[in-house]
This record gives C-alpha cells, sequence and structure tokens, in this order.
C-alpha cells in the first residue's frame, strides 16, 4: 500500500512534501501546525498575485496547445515581460512624439515671454522676523508671485548659509505666502537677513 | 503580396498532393481574408509618416488577426501557410513598436496551425522516407545550434543595435528595398517567445523561405534557439534505447510508431559532422517536412510527462531545466521593474502589477497629451494639410471623449530618496522625501520651473536626518509635462545633488 501511494505521489511533487509532513505529523503535531499553515500562506499569497498578474496582461500565449496549460506560471511570467516591454516601447515612441511637436510649437513661447515682461511691476513685499533662541528665525513674507521668484529666493538664502528647518508656502492670486523657520548657520545677525531677503 | 501568394501556391500544390484532395473546399473561404490584408497594407501606405495613427492602426490589426484565429481553426494547415506569408509585408511596413504585438499574434497563428495540421497527420500514413529525412533535417539544427552558442552574444548585440537603429531613424526602415524590414521582423521574433518550446521549430518554418539568398542569416536565427533545442536533444538521448526494445510491431499503437522512429535515426546523425550543409539544402528546399518536423516534436513533448523507464534521471532532468527557467524568467521580470522592493517571487510579481498599472496610466495619459497639442496646433489657425484631416479622422475613434480628466499616478524610489507624483487635469502634487540633509527646496524649486510648473503651495521641513516636503503646483499652458518625466527629473536631481554632497560633508 504504501508503495502505491509513493508512485502516486511522485507524479505531484507539493504531495511529495505533505507525505514528509505527515510522517512528522506521528512525531510533533507542533512542527506540523506551524511548517504547514505558513507554507500554505505562502504559496497562497504568490497564487493570488499570479491570478491577479494573469487578469491584468492581455497577451495569452500557450506553450502547449495539446494540453493547454493557460495557467502555467512560466507562460504568466513570460507573458508579463512581453507585454512590460511593449508598454515601454509605446511610452518612448509618445514621449519622443511629444518632443517633436513641442518643438515644431516653439511659436508659442515668445508670446507668452511678452505678456511676462508686460507684467512687470516693481512691488516690494512685507517681510516679518522674529528672532528665536539667538541662532534660529521664524520669518513671514508676503512676496509678489511671479515665475522664477521663489527659485531666488531659496538661491539667495542657500548663498547666505541659511538652513531651512520648516516651510510653508501658500498662494493667493498675485502673492506668495512664506513662512519659514530658519537656521543661521555663520552666525550672521538678524538685521542683514532681513536686509538681504527685502533686497530680493 | 499577390505575386508570391501566386508563387507559393504551386509549391504547396506540388509537395502537398494528397492533403490539397482532401481540403479542396476548404481553401474557397480564407480568399477574403488575403483581400482585408491588402487593404489594410494599402491604409499604412499612407500614414508611414505618422507615428501614432500607425500605432492605433496596429491595434485594429489586433482585432482582425483575432478573427483570423477563429477562422483558422477551421482551415487546413496547407491553406495556414499560405496566409502566413503576407504577414511579413504588414510587419515590414508597421514601425519598431508594432513589431512584438504583431509576432504575439504571429506565435499564436502559428501555434494554431499545429493544432489544424495535428489530426490529419494521425488520419494518413506516411512513408519511412520521409520521416528519415526530417529527422536528418532535424538533427542538424541541433548541431547547428550546438554550434552557435558561441557567436550568441554577437547576435545580440546586432539585435539592440537593429532596435535603436528603428527608433532613431523611422525613415530609413520604410526607405531601403523590402527584404531588411524581414531582418528586423525576423530578429525580434525569437526574443519574444525564446523558451517556448513549440513556436522555437515553428519559427524556423518561415525563416529559410524567406532568407535564402543570405545564407548567414538562418544561421542567426538557429543561436536564438539553442534553449528549447537543448530540451529536445536532451530527452531524445536518454530515451532511444528503450524505445527500440519496446517497439510494438501491432498497427492500432500508431503514436508510438511515430515517436520511436524518428528518435533511432537521430543518433548516427548527430555523431556525423559533414551531415550540415545536406540538412541545409533540405531546409531550404522544403517547407512541408519542417511542418512534418514540428508535429513530431509535439509528439515528443506529452511523454516527457509520463513515467517510463529510466524514473529518477528523465525527472530530475527535465525539473531542473524547467527551474532554471522560471528562475531566469522571474530574474528578467525583476530588471524590467523601476525600483524593486525585494527579491522573493511574491514581492516581484506584485511590484510587477503595481508597475504595469502604472504603465498603462501612462499610456493613457500620453496619448491625451498628444490630442491636446494636435488640437492646439489646430486651434492656431495653421492651415491644414490632407494629412492633417487625415489625423483628425483617425483620432477622433480612438481617443477618450472631450469630458475625460487626465489623471496619472507614479512612484520612484532610489537609495536615499523617494518622489510620489500625482496629476489630475492641470495640478500637479509632487511628495518628496529623502535621507539626509540637503537643501531639497532649492532644487526642486529649480526643477519646478525648468519643467513649466506653476508653484501654489509648499509645505514641510526637517524631521531628524530625514526631510519631506509637500509640492502642489499646475502646469502652465502649452507646456507638455507628464509625470513619468517629472518623477524621473527630480529624482535625478536629488540623485545627483546627493553624490556632490559627499565630498562637500569630507570638507568639514
Amino acid at each position: 500500500m504504501s508503495l502505491d501511494e509513493f508512485s502516486f505521489n511522485a507524479e505531484n511533487g507539493s504531495n511529495r512534501e505533505r507525505m514528509r509532513r505527515k510522517n512528522y505529523d506521528y512525531d510533533t503535531q507542533v512542527f506540523k501546525s506551524k511548517n504547514l499553515e505558513v507554507e500554505r500562506r505562502r504559496r497562497e499569497k504568490l497564487s493570488t498575485r499570479i491570478l491577479l498578474l494573469r487578469s491584468l496582461v492581455p497577451i495569452i500565449t500557450m506553450q502547449q496547445p495539446l494540453e493547454l496549460h493557460l495557467m502555467n506560471k512560466a507562460t504568466i511570467v513570460e507573458d508579463a515581460i512581453t507585454y512590460i516591454e511593449t508598454q515601454q516601447n509605446i511610452v518612448q515612441s509618445l514621449s519622443y512624439e511629444l518632443h517633436e511637436m513641442e518643438a515644431t510649437s516653439e511659436e508659442i513661447k515668445p508670446k507668452k515671454e511678452e505678456i511676462d515682461a508686460a507684467e512687470e511691476m516693481n512691488k516690494l513685499g512685507i517681510v516679518q522676523a522674529t528672532k528665536i533662541d539667538g541662532n534660529k528665525l521664524w520669518v513671514k513674507m508676503i512676496i509678489e508671485k511671479k515665475r522664477g521668484r521663489f527659485k531666488k529666493l531659496m538661491e539667495a538664502m542657500d548663498n547666505i548659509g541659511i538652513e531651512l528647518i520648516d516651510t510653508n508656502v501658500t498662494t493667493l492670486k498675485k502673492a506668495y505666502l512664506v513662512t519659514t523657520f530658519m537656521q543661521v548657520t555663520l552666525g550672521k545677525i538678524g538685521i542683514f537677513v532681513m536686509d538681504i531677503v527685502w533686497g530680493n | 503580396m499577390h505575386e508570391q501568394t501566386g508563387c507559393f501556391d504551386p509549391n504547396t500544390m506540388g509537395e502537398s498532393v494528397p492533403f490539397l484532395k482532401d481540403n479542396f473546399p476548404q481553401t474557397l473561404p480564407p480568399s477574403p481574408i488575403v483581400v482585408g490584408n491588402t487593404t489594410n497594407s494599402n491604409n499604412n501606405s499612407l500614414e508611414q509618416n505618422l507615428r501614432l495613427s500607425v500605432e492605433e492602426l496596429s491595434y485594429n490589426h489586433y482585432y482582425p488577426q483575432h478573427q483570423e484565429d477563429h477562422v483558422s481553426t477551421y482551415v487546413s494547415g496547407v491553406t495556414a501557410t499560405s496566409i502566413e506569408i503576407p504577414h511579413p509585408q504588414h510587419l515590414g511596413l508597421n514601425m519598431g513598436n508594432s513589431y512584438i504585438n504583431n509576432n504575439n499574434n504571429m506565435d499564436n497563428h502559428l501555434v494554431q496551425e499545429v493544432i489544424d495540421a495535428y489530426p490529419y497527420q494521425l488520419s494518413t500514413w506516411d512513408p519511412a522516407t520521409v520521416q528519415e529525412l526530417q529527422d536528418i533535417a532535424y538533427a542538424n539544427h541541433t548541431e547547428q545550434q550546438q554550434q552557435q552558442q558561441q557567436n550568441e552574444q554577437q547576435f545580440q548585440q546586432i539585435e539592440t543595435q537593429n532596435c535603436s537603429q528603428s527608433y532613431n531613424n523611422p525613415s530609413s526602415i520604410l526607405d531601403p528595398p523590402y527584404p531588411s524590414p524581414d531582418l528586423l521582423n525576423l530578429l525580434h521574433m525569437p526574443r519574444c517567445s525564446a523558451s517556448s518550446l513549440l513556436t522555437n521549430p515553428s519559427i524556423c518554418l518561415t525563416n529559410p523561405t524567406q532568407n535564402t539568398p543570405n545564407f548567414q542569416n538562418p544561421m542567426a536565427f538557429l543561436g536564438d534557439l539553442t534553449i528549447g533545442s537543448e530540451n529536445t536533444s536532451a530527452s531524445s538521448v536518454l530515451y532511444d534505447p528503450l524505445f527500440h526494445l519496446n517497439l510494438p510491431p501491432q498497427p492500432p499503437a500508431l503514436r508510438e510508431l511515430f515517436q520511436s522512429l524518428p528518435r533511432g535515426y537521430s543518433l548516427p546523425t548527430n555523431s556525423r559532422n559533414g551531415s550540415l550543409f545536406a540538412g541545409g539544402d533540405e531546409m531550404e528546399g522544403d517547407g512541408s517536412q519542417l511542418d512534418m518536423g514540428v508535429l513530431e516534436f509535439n509528439r515528443v513533448t506529452p511523454s516527457v510527462g509520463k513515467g517510463r523507464g529510466g524514473k529518477a534521471t528523465k525527472h530530475f532532468a527535465t525539473e531542473k531545466q524547467r527551474r532554471e527557467q522560471l528562475n531566469g524568467k522571474y530574474k528578467i521580470l525583476r530588471n524590467l521593474i523601476p525600483s524593486p522592493t525585494k527579491i522573493d517571487r511574491a514581492s516581484v510579481v506584485g511590484d510587477a502589477i503595481d508597475y504595469i498599472r502604472e504603465l498603462i496610466r501612462t499610456v493613457n495619459e500620453l496619448k491625451l497629451l498628444v490630442e491636446k497639442k494636435r488640437y492646439a496646433k489646430e486651434r492656431y489657425k495653421r492651415p491644414k494639410t490632407e494629412e492633417d484631416a487625415a489625423e483628425s479622422c483617425n483620432i477622433k475613434p480612438f481617443g477618450d471623449p472631450d469630458g475625460g480628466i487626465r489623471t496619472s499616478w507614479l512612484q520612484r524610489k532610489s537609495k536615499d530618496s523617494e518622489v510620489d507624483v500625482r496629476i489630475i487635469d492641470d495640478d500637479v502634487t509632487i511628495k518628496l522625501f529623502q535621507r539626509k540633509k540637503i537643501n531639497c527646496l532649492l532644487f526642486v524649486s529649480k526643477v519646478l520651473d525648468e519643467l513649466q510648473l506653476e508653484l501654489h503651495h509648499v509645505a514641510g521641513g526637517h524631521v531628524g536626518e530625514y526631510c519631506s516636503f509637500l509640492f502642489n503646483s499646475k502646469i502652465m499652458e502649452g507646456s507638455s509635462v507628464y509625470a513619468s518625466a517629472i518623477a524621473n527629473r527630480v529624482i535625478d536631481v536629488l540623485d545627483s545633488q546627493y553624490t556632490a554632497a559627499v565630498p562637500h560633508t569630507n570638507s568639514y
């Protein structure tokens, strides 16, 4: 009888493992239940994800048409690989086409540049600074909203050597509200900081 | 196209007269399919310069080929081979991106051909001499493949060069004469399904008939087929002596006879080195004999699973090869994902699922952007040429409706930083998370200016060794930024600044 079971289990690898666990079952049940549950959970996790992967990929190739193994793991992974490669190629071609169209549509940009130039107005913002703990400042600024304004502010801060610990920027129609908690690393005086920021 | 189909028919009639006698009434239905292909090719020729329209038409090709697959189940193998020949012409006309899609359709088509032809073989009695010739040709495949293993790397480099050429110079593919697109198509074909057992021999069917002037080209394709052939050669060596002993003389066991005879003759031909050229001539000359070889190859594989003499070695060899193939595929899949999390299989499959969803969203986003660009061109009242009119006709049915809102979501990770980009219509939300203190706010604001994003809201700061920021910005009119460009740009800047900051810290 055991020989028949062995020959039957030889065809399926997973059943062979269960055969071994039944052997362990006679010795210690704790080992059997623990390992069995963990292994079962792992297999279930992998199989559910493979099913989900199969549902996402529209490509289906039948590796052995006579036996129709649609759910073979190797074919599922292979189809996923081919599908990812095709999608990546599509993304590349579309982005290349966008760049071409953008190059041909350079005429749009100078119009906007003219508009930006027309709107240049010299407005100075509001700056409030509060000194905290000798080396740190809490600064509140209201500055006019322009395209490169925030970048210039950040560059100025970086040149001075200020480290921004917390930053919050809010935008209304034509203005930035910048509140920062900063730390002056090079020991400069707060007044100089205010002057530089104000000058920006 | 018509000329080639006309030239091919008398060869098939000459080679397989008994098949035509049995299948004569079924030859009439596939003729409208050929006509349909000609109309599709005319559409392609009109719009060769337009890349998106060709891709959308490739989806058109996808659906009628489904119909062809359905029809081919009722058509005999001989007529199916005649249908397959015009397909490379379509592949030549399509661009590089559509190669893989059409090749997958080709693979499905070829596999179904095998299904159709299988029952006809059982019904007819084949002479032993034909099988001998097929075995010699098939064995020569294996010998040539073994010799070509050393040259695989060179051919792979050639493939990569061809791929790059196809993208950089799309017009150059169409300008040169006809045979060069076939080379590109055939180079792509084995890469898609290199490890599938059945499609490898079936791909050999088309190669020698099309590449008869170039002798070196089939050698290149044979080099790619080593993976599939090694399995067959190993199995043939293991099983041959047993089937000699177990040959049943009774006629009802026809399948076993078909399985046993070719293996008996494969052994002496493997030892011979001089038979390569003879096999090559037979490959180029006769297409139907290779069909027979494919069918016999199909019969070999079911016997592998069955338990017969020599269980341990047989099972061990095939099981080990199967595991190696599966591990290789998981490695390839893991290399394709831009930011993998862990190495185990469940994580790899999960990351693949997320990445596929991301790719689908990205493709939809880019298509919307392309449509908006064209609409913007029309809005500026440029003179409309015929091509523009054709574009507008073709784009509308495939594009999303006008009310569709653009949405996209990406995540990217590198060693020390994470970026999450979300786009809804023209609002962009960027979440940034980075270890180590670098003035992130400065560099990210520079990137936003480069990408023409209008800053609306920033929040964030340093927490311990980490810094975290949230940016809300708006896409300016006329710019064509998309989520993957933003994410890649931001993460490149952060990584480059991090590498630049390392010597800076050393100076302290």
